[in-house]
């Protein structure tokens, strides 16, 4: 039998907010122009996930009214969750499911939102939005790479000291637009601000994912080498406008 | 309103003779600035209204103030530039004269601008309307200091999220709007939109609602760009009898007395004549009224409702109105036709997924071969945020591959372009990119056979720059001319 993963997508119907489309799109075409099997598997509120047949748990962002819903739903699995998740499951939280994954949430109101505590780290509601294309150098690799995105949210995050960033902040706001650090690492759990979407545009770390959800599963992990010319040139066209000080004043918005 | 300002102009005083210096100045330095930016080939559509503003703060109230009849604004998503063009030849058709802001600079100084161009450099406005086309985000502003007699919502989409941060804080802007509108005025909204039928601010106002009543196929694409699944009142899903595209149809709340309202102006009846066009048959208020249409896809429809719906608010004869609707041609960059070299070319503008979607369909639709170019840059005016591109459903382009021939991406995010296309399984020997826009319309026009077909798809200042090429090379009129 040949090799399959299987992806629970997370309330794809309330957490679809900026193109996570496109990071569903790129780990599938990649397991698929290698002759990999995958399988995505839509979780709705209320659903029962079976975390056994799951290789890679995949969480996006969504509005705040739809936030508070989806947090109430997976309260309700977050033995399961953090069970699984100590055992290795790989899972990859874009933006409001990465606040999710945090200890707490701090509203403008004051009024604090409990997490998952999954992720050591917490995040306040900030007075103005950080927006815009970003750059960072990424740890999970040697030597480091970049990997290039968008990042829009209003909240800050703040990690806990034994909690690994994703990167390095090289251009753009990061997690609070102040300690230069980006996103968070915890056993297979990545967590990032970016999107954009993130995954087409950095190749390397849709591979990650891939071999992270094999190995995962006891799968053999080698990936054979596909034709990136056209993401690594996305790649290198996006770094550029997203350190070129022209670009930078005709698409910032004051 | 009016009389108000025109006390307080007539009275002496100080403060109103500085203030009558301060407008006079905004006045000339805005007339001039739309004078110079013209001499330079460009619109003049932005630059002169800001700095007005900046000089006189409260210049739009003042000139807004002065219209023989009032304002008329169209906000929403999609369709607002069609629909401010279809009410334009209405008005026209009425024998109204009218001030608009064309060209989508629809922002609060966008539409200083269009004030001050046709103010004359003593200050005064001699016109009937205004037919503002306002952004979401600059609506509640609009509103406030036009005091507009019609406002109308087209729809809530997914848009530019870079900027409002979230949908529901565009829903919030245009409910502020609404709130903001005088009594005595009309709010024309679309019924097929749950996002709209919730928002408040209809008391004193007469609300008319437009919506279709057919029997469509369903959509195909569900899982693309829909924004609204929830009730509005209690959270819970709602549930579609009918989905038109997005969620626009028709809906109701399984758990509370959300609904769809019965539209005042319905679409019952549709019928594509042999020559292309779109035979409508609509019940409004009682009557049976028929228009023929040269603007093809759903969301056309919605725009003619909407159009329709306003001529009625504003007693328009129907005979009027109708003659008005079937002559009007597509507007700026909405599916417009340029002959080049004896190849067609069609330049559709593309913002959201949504918009995007439909674009797509209708040109899937007509199942002729042509070379597409879809042209992408990521300024404000566009959005900054280009993951829009992946809620797209450029599939189907891949799915009818037998009728493109070459594809080319090009603009400021013309790689990004490319890696859409590829992923959504395009064929990669016909993809070619070319970051530049000139080149890129060039390049695609060689590549259309003589008699052919060209689509151009771009982003908003992606089309400002191919639309300049286009002059250049000495086809279509340039956008800031009256058409």
């Amino acid at each position: 039998m040949g090799r399959q993963i299987n992806i629970c997508h997370l309330y794809p119907d309330q957490l679809n907010l900026y193109g996570d489309r496109g990071n569903m799109l790129a780990l599938s075409c990649r397991a698929r122009w290698r002759g990999i099997g995958l399988r995505i598997i839509p979780v709705e509120p209320g659903d029962q996930i079976n975390f056994e047949q799951c290789d890679l748990l995949f969480m996006g962002g969504g509005q705040d009214s739809d936030q508070l819903l989806v947090a109430a739903d997976l309260k309700k699995r977050q033995a399961d969750l953090r069970r699984t998740i100590e055992a290795g499951m790989p899972v990859f939280a874009v933006c409001g499911s990465y606040q999710l994954l945090g200890n707490y949430y701090t509203a403008v109101s004051g009024e604090k939102i409990g997490g998952l505590g999954i992720l050591d780290l917490y995040t306040e509601a900030g007075d103005k939005r950080l927006i815009g294309n970003a750059v960072i150098s990424c740890g999970l690799w040697q030597p480091a790479r970049t990997l290039v995105g968008f990042e829009n949210h209003a909240g800050k995050t703040y990690c806990g000291p034994g909690l690994q960033p994703l990167g390095t902040v090289l251009k753009g706001f990061g997690n609070n637009g102040s300690d230069q650090k980006e996103g968070a690492v915890y056993k297979n759990v990545i967590g990032t601000y970016l999107h954009g979407s993130l995954l087409p545009k950095n190749p390397w770390l849709a591979d990650h994912l891939l071999v992270k959800a094999l190995e995962y599963r006891g799968q053999d992990s080698f990936l054979s080498e596909l034709d990136d010319t056209t993401e690594i040139k996305a790649h290198h066209a996006a770094v550029y406008l997203a350190r070129s000080w022209r670009h930078r004043m005709g698409s910032t918005r004051v | 309103m009016n009389a108000t300002h025109k006390e307080t102009m007539r009275t002496g005083g100080l403060t109103n003779r500085l203030f009558q210096v301060k407008k006079t100045g905004a006045i000339m330095v805005g007339k001039t600035l739309i004078a110079a930016t013209r001499l330079l080939g460009r619109g003049g559509t932005t630059l002169p209204g800001r700095m007005a503003i900046r000089i006189k703060a409260d210049l739009t109230e003042h000139l807004a103030a002065q219209l023989n009849q009032g304002t008329l604004v169209v906000t929403g998503t999609n369709g607002k530039t069609t629909t401010t063009a279809l009410i334009r030849n209405i008005l026209k058709a009425a024998g109204y004269s009218y001030i608009h802001n064309q060209s989508g600079s629809n922002m609060s100084w966008g539409v200083a601008s269009a004030l001050v161009a046709s103010t004359s450099w003593r200050g005064t406005i001699n016109a009937d309307w205004a037919l503002l086309e306002a952004d979401e985000g600059a609506f509640p502003k609009i509103v406030q200091d036009t005091c507009p007699f019609v406002v109308m919502v087209t729809n809530i989409f997914r848009d530019q999220l870079d900027r409002f941060g979230e949908i529901d804080r565009i829903q919030d802007a245009i409910d502020r709007g609404l709130q903001l509108q005088p009594a005595g005025g009309f709010q024309v909204v679309n019924a097929d939109d749950p996002s709209l039928i919730s928002l408040g601010g209809a008391e004193g106002k007469k609300r008319l609602t437009y919506g279709l009543e057919l029997d469509l196929p369903e959509d195909n694409f569900k899982n693309t760009g829909r924004d609204t699944k929830t009730c509005p009142l209690c959270k819970k899903k709602l549930v579609y009898k009918r989905i038109y595209f997005a969620h626009l149809g028709h809906y109701y709340c399984p758990s509370c007395s959300f609904r769809r309202p019965l539209p005042d102006v319905q679409l019952t009846g549709l019928k594509i004549n042999a020559d292309g066009t779109s035979r409508l048959e609509i019940k409004a208020s009682g009557s049976q009224i028929c228009i023929n249409s040269p603007l093809p896809g759903t969301y056309n429809y919605y725009n003619l409702l909407a159009a329709l719906t306003c001529a009625l608010a504003l007693q328009v004869p129907e005979s009027i109105a109708v003659d008005a609707l079937e002559t009007a041609n597509p507007s700026f960059g909405r599916m417009e036709n340029f002959t080049v070299d004896n190849r067609e070319l069609v330049m559709a503008l593309i913002k959201n997924p949504v918009g995007a979607n439909e674009v797509l369909r209708t040109i899937l639709n007509k199942a002729e071969k042509a070379t597409l170019l879809v042209a992408i840059n990521d300024k404000i005016a566009d959005g900054t945020d280009v993951s829009w591109l992946w809620d797209v459903d450029f599939e189907q382009l891949a799915a009818g591959s037998d009728l493109l021939s070459t594809t080319f991406a090009s603009g400021l995010r013309a790689w990004d372009m490319a890696v859409r296309f590829k992923y959504a399984g395009l064929d990669q020997r016909l993809i070619q990119v070319d970051e530049n826009s000139g080149n890129a319309l060039r390049r695609s026009l060689q590549a259309t056979p003589p008699g052919g077909k060209l689509y151009i798809l771009p982003t908003y200042t992606a089309m400002l720059e191919i639309r300049r090429h286009l002059n250049q090379m000495g086809y279509g009129r340039p956008y800031w001319e009256e058409r």
